[in-house]
């Protein structure tokens, strides 16, 4: 199992101390946070992508394609990357870009978004959201997998003869999830095309958790993609540790109370009961998350919400140790040990793996368009004529064989 | 008269749901909530039905209620009260009148119900205020939330004015017309129209969203 962070990256007040960071410090904090999961051995670090104050993370693929270039080993994701009110074009532009550059250590989430505004300000109606999602996704698939795409929907301008580069790195895009919360509609498009799923529980109860997961696998299995318990699923969490539970719990709450989303509402102690959020020791932590597995299957990504609320740097940076030391190697251990079977991934897949079985089922695809034909459809990028041979697939791919 | 009303098929069991948002304790909007509800199943059990009544006091759930508002979902005695109105075969919903409306607490309480689990609900209205000079706020405030949420609304709604506990109970002492007497009047009328929509409905429980969502294809098709 992955474990990592992601961020919302919201600026927000130290209720402790009364300092607000500036934009500026925020996104730094932002780098160095996720700089340093990946030196504590973290498996994932994952942005938000927000247009408002008082969030920062307006632009992902700038932020992921430097920490690309400054980390080692960290996969670099989204959470989630707004499909409803980015053009897709872009998205496919951006993501192949990223998917380069980090050479293949990235993924994406594909997120609605929760902020209705964003939907007029990008040009689109927010109750056509589901449509806009599934409309655009489809589009971004062809994009990335087609090497000449003629389209027409119902949302953007349509294309004709259109190539989207770079092309995917060795011909296959990256892996995608689909995030939501309440939407079965996205659970069912997650499992149409045997991408992930991840549940952003962090907010919610278990029980509504299971039932979103437990539908997801049960379509994912539907569509023919293997069994159930084969589907790839990931999920949200929250913690706040130290040493002693009581100073965990001290120290936290000021941040709980004034938190932007649940601050000034239910108690810690209700929200600890009802939400995955987990306040207290390292090996609370760990009892509490190896649980999960039992509600929901054996699942491949855990993702924990840390710098929030105000947090300082040093806190966060603090937890991410906490994290990568005490918690990570033996929530590992143990809830590796409950897969049920040896052909239930236990990660999700990586850029290798997935060009091996893109390879074996001969569904690469070029990693170069340019005046040869496409070999599936025969037409070729804007403005250049068929040529007679075809060397769309030599260039990097066949470098790497 | 109204003629008494005769059930289509008699027997069988219907649950009440009683939502009642006093705040006082003992609260003459209990109060009222218990009549409605007393007259009501008075109707269906004459008409040969079982009755459960399910009193919910919006007092006990106030946190609650807040908590819902912030973090978008129910919890523990809420989400259970939630179930039962929603499951409910009719609904009886009084609040007092505060600031020339329902209360804030009764209002919040609906806005964490889903909007479309009271659709075709048999509903029955009552509020409390200190004069008759609030009645019509059953009118223009509460009845249009309940339209809004598509519920089935019953003709009758009942005010209960301080003056109204000391009236007389004879229909002779009443003014405005044959069908407009003292309150006791009143609730049996609308607890008889409750009486009647709930002997012809009964809640056939929530819509699962999982079985509800089209399949991909379908979406594909819509987008």
């Amino acid at each position: 199992m992955q474990f990592g962070i992601f961020s919302v990256s919201d600026v927000t007040t130290d209720p402790t101390t009364g300092h607000t960071p500036d934009d500026t410090e925020r996104v730094r904090d932002m780098l160095t946070i996720a700089r340093h999961a990946d030196e504590a051995g973290l498996d994932v670090f994952a942005t938000g992508e927000h247009h408002n104050p008082p969030f920062v993370a307006s632009s992902p693929t700038t932020m992921l394609g430097y920490l690309a270039g400054v980390t080692k080993h960290i996969t670099l994701s989204t959470a989630t990357t707004l499909i409803t009110t980015n053009d897709p074009v872009r998205l496919a532009e951006e993501y192949a870009m990223l998917q380069v550059v980090s050479d293949g250590r990235m993924d994406l989430m594909m997120g609605r978004g929760n902020t209705g505004p964003v939907y007029p300000w990008f040009g689109q109606d927010i109750r056509q959201g589901i449509p806009l999602a599934v409309e655009n996704y489809a589009l971004l698939r062809r994009l990335w997998t087609e090497d000449v795409v003629d389209w027409e929907g119902k949302f953007r301008t349509a294309l004709q003869g259109f190539t989207s580069t770079p092309r995917p790195l060795d011909g296959v895009p990256p892996f995608v999830w689909h995030g939501s919360i309440r939407s079965p509609e996205i659970a069912e498009q997650a499992a149409f095309y045997g991408d992930g799923f991840l549940h952003n529980n962090i907010f919610w109860p278990m029980h509504h958790t299971r039932q979103m997961v437990r539908f997801y696998r049960q379509r994912f299995e539907h569509y023919g993609h293997g069994r159930a318990d084969q589907a790839i699923v990931g999920l949200g969490g929250q913690v706040f540790m130290r040493k002693r539970s009581q100073d965990a719990w001290n120290e936290f709450r000021p941040y709980f109370d004034e938190a932007p989303v649940y601050g000034h509402g239910p108690s810690m102690e209700d929200f600890t009961r009802e939400t995955p959020l987990t306040v207290g020791s390292p090996q609370q932590v760990i009892d509490r998350y190896a649980s999960f597995v039992d509600e929901v299957g054996y699942y491949q990504r855990q993702l924990f919400l840390v710098d929030h609320a105000g947090l300082p740097l040093k806190t966060v940076l603090e937890q991410i140790d906490l994290l990568g030391e005490e918690v990570v190697p033996e929530l590992r251990k143990i809830v590796e040990a409950k897969r049920p079977a040896d052909d239930v991934p236990l990660n999700p897949p990586t850029h290798a793996e997935r060009v091996t079985a893109a390879r074996a089922a001969g569904e690469a695809g070029a990693t170069h368009v340019g005046d040869t034909a496409d070999p599936y459809t025969g037409t070729v990028a804007e403005g250049t004529q068929p040529s007679a041979t075809s060397t769309a697939r030599t260039t990097q791919q066949e470098a790497r064989a | 008269m109204t003629t008494p009303f005769t059930p289509a098929g008699a027997g069988g069991e219907r649950t009440l749901a009683v939502v009642s948002a006093g705040l006082s304790q003992p609260s003459s909007t209990r109060l009222l909530a218990d009549r409605l509800a007393d007259a009501t199943v008075r109707e269906l059990e004459d008409a040969g039905y079982t009755v459960r009544v399910e009193t919910i006091e919006l007092r006990d759930l106030a946190h609650a209620v807040v908590d819902a508002m912030l973090t978008r979902f129910p919890t523990g005695d809420l989400a259970r009260a939630l179930e039962t109105v929603t499951g409910a075969d009719g609904l009886i919903a009084v609040s007092p009148v505060f600031t020339t409306s329902y209360s804030g607490l009764f209002k919040s309480f609906w806005d964490v119900v889903d909007p479309d689990s009271l659709t075709g609900m048999p509903v029955l209205l009552g509020a409390t205020g200190g004069t008759a000079r609030h009645s019509l706020a059953l009118e223009y405030a509460v009845r249009p939330l309940f339209t809004y949420l598509r519920a089935d609304v019953v003709p009758t709604s009942v005010f209960a004015a301080t003056d109204d506990w000391a009236a007389s109970a004879d229909p002779s002492t009443g003014s405005g017309g044959p069908d407009v007497g003292g309150l006791p009047k009143r609730i049996s009328r609308a607890g008889r129209e409750l009486a009647a929509r709930m002997s012809h409905r009964e809640n056939e429980g929530p819509v699962d969203p999982f079985a509800a969502t089209p399949s991909f294809t379908e979406l594909l098709g819509g987008s």
